[in-house]
């Protein structure tokens, strides 16, 4: 870390010189991104909607809880390094794309769980190319803490991910810190995801001054029901780690 | 540098960095800015889909809906739901979900909700649900002490269910999930269902009920046969640009939802009834299937046109 903080020290001195005229406030970054273009007709033979679906939804969730400015993207901006360089600045980050538990470079059973960046206009996924490892982004956030981290991908909500420690969010119900992983423990069909994370982002969209908690809305939101799964090994299973109390607020 | 320090840091570094770009845009600086704001996609699909993203709230005053309040106060008590030592109710039009529901939620000296129960348009249970965490007491249930809990708290939250549930347990908290599958005219309504989640000692979390408005039988039904060929030709029609191959699954008849899951032009349209549908489940084969786990379409079982799908990423 000390390299870090000496970088960070330089930074900021650099940064307060030139920005005499920079804005007050804090900034409180949140980062939506999706990948769209392993799932369009070049590589299913047809458009897939449910990335934009999703897009859309988070960045409203997110703007909604009060990170500003949102960044990331939709489609080929969604790269490992645009990732990467980002998450540092992150208080909160939305994925949607192929997540899995891979074994890590070390081998089994040893777990580095990943998911896969955007390949590209004109490209289809491939593992080797295109994935982006939870001990990659652990290395990038440098310790720093999240608020609300959501993988809206498949497997990463398992008890075996790694991907809740690359944001140093403790896999326990009962942490006291201001944070919030949300993931799906299973292969999980799109428009479940997308009606569990309707209701998540209402349930909270209900009170304006954000006195409900992401584990109720999360309580709520699963206990809905009518979620179609592809097959009886994967039954609709969202999980959560973080501080139950916590309404999800930056900061 | 603690991470308290370090999270200030980067906020400062992240609202500098903000500034920067600012001058970058007037011109008085010429920097490179990599991904940042404003990268979102279509903003006009996006402006069309933030309109779904609302929700509006009514109070209801308690006094003027005692049926309300009294079906509340059934529901909580048959489930033996906790209650609150005030209580609130609303009416909510909810865009995200596209439904309307009144709601009363039973809530803490802090004003924090303890537990809450939804009701249609017609006074039927949506969903009851509690919202305290299961304490890590001794006592634990069986399965079948978990379906007779389910069965129990059902009947007492007046939802009919026949036959024998599914039942599916709970990754990581442990406990439930036991639900019937709603199937009309004998064939399976999918997502529908009557959905109990029973904590691991056998009390009950939240009890729901999904039942979507089913459209008309189509009067003459396209052969599993046919359907199969529509389903073929499909397939293949994805192959010409991707070089993509798939492998059927099943295909069975269910009452399905159309939706916008190949046609980005039907993004915004509105929840339509369901309808009857031959169901293709595809699985990818070769490079594809490593991040694609299955391609599924709704082929309408009356005019064979594709009206939906889903897919797992």
């Amino acid at each position: 870390m000390k390299r870090a903080e000496k970088w960070l020290v330089s930074v900021l001195l650099a940064a307060s010189a030139l920005g005499a005229t920079a804005p007050a406030t804090l900034a409180y970054t949140g980062d939506v991104w999706s990948n769209s273009d392993a799932f369009k007709a070049n590589c299913l033979g047809f458009n897939d909607t449910y990335p934009q679906l999703g897009n859309s939804l988070a960045r409203s969730g997110l703007s909604f809880l009060g990170y500003a400015p949102l960044g990331g993207a939709l489609g080929a901006q969604f790269t490992r390094s645009a990732f990467l360089n980002n998450v540092f600045y992150d208080y909160a980050v939305y994925a949607h794309t192929h997540g899995d538990n891979y074994w890590a470079a070390s081998g089994a059973p040893n777990v580095d769980s990943g998911l896969l960046q955007d390949p590209g206009t004109g490209q289809c996924n491939s593992y080797q190319r295109d994935v982006i490892r939870s001990s990659s982004i652990k290395a990038a956030t440098m310790g720093s803490s999240y608020n609300l981290v959501v993988m809206s991908t498949c497997m990463l909500g398992s008890s075996r991910s790694t991907m809740p420690d690359a944001f140093q969010i403790e896999k326990t119900k009962s942490s006291t810190q201001r944070e919030f992983y949300l993931g799906y423990a299973y292969s999980t069909y799109d428009s479940s995801a997308i009606r569990f994370e309707n209701a998540f982002w209402s349930y909270l969209n209900g009170s304006s001054d954000h006195s409900r908690t992401l584990y109720q809305a999360f309580t709520y939101a699963l206990s809905l029901g009518g979620y179609a799964i592809p097959d009886s090994a994967s039954p609709f299973s969202p999980n959560w780690w973080g501080n139950p109390n916590y309404n999800g607020t930056p900061g | 540098m603690n991470t308290r320090s370090l999270q200030l840091a980067r906020s400062v570094l992240a609202a500098g960095a903000v500034a920067l770009c600012l001058f970058a845009a007037s011109g008085r600086l010429t920097v490179a800015t990599s991904v940042g704001p404003s990268t979102a996609g279509p903003k006009d699909i996006d402006a069309a889909l933030a309109s779904q993203h609302t929700r509006s709230e009514t109070e209801i005053r308690l006094e003027d809906r005692p049926d309300l309040l009294s079906r509340a106060d059934n529901v909580r008590d048959g489930l033996s739901l906790p209650a609150g030592t005030t209580r609130s109710a609303r009416h909510v039009q909810d865009g995200f979900l596209a439904i309307e529901y009144d709601e009363v939620a039973e809530l803490d000296g802090a004003g924090q909700p303890v537990s809450m129960t939804q009701f249609d348009g017609t006074g039927a249970l949506l969903v009851a649900v509690r919202f305290d965490n299961p304490a890590g007491g001794t006592i634990r249930t069986t399965r079948d002490g978990a379906i007779g809990s389910a069965k129990r708290g059902a009947a007492q939250a007046g939802l009919a269910t026949v036959g024998q549930p599914t039942v599916d347990t709970v990754a990581d908290a442990g406990g439930w999930y036991v639900h019937w599958d709603r199937r009309q005219d004998g064939l399976p309504v999918r997502g529908d269902e009557v959905r109990v989640r029973v904590w691991p000692d056998g009390r009950i979390q939240s009890v729901a009920r999904v039942e979507h408005q089913l459209d008309k039988a189509p009067a003459r039904r396209l052969s599993q046969a046919d359907a199969s060929t529509a389903v073929t030709k499909l397939v293949t029609s994805w192959s010409s640009p991707s070089g993509a191959s798939y492998s059927l699954q099943s295909l069975d008849l269910q009452w399905v939802g159309p939706n916008a899951a190949f046609d980005p032009a039907k993004l915004t349209a509105a929840p339509a009834p369901y309808r009857l549908a031959w169901v293709a489940s595809e699985k990818p084969i070769g490079p594809l299937a490593d991040y694609v786990g299955m391609v599924t379409v709704y082929i309408d079982a009356g005019s064979g046109t594709v009206i939906g799908g889903d897919f797992v990423e």
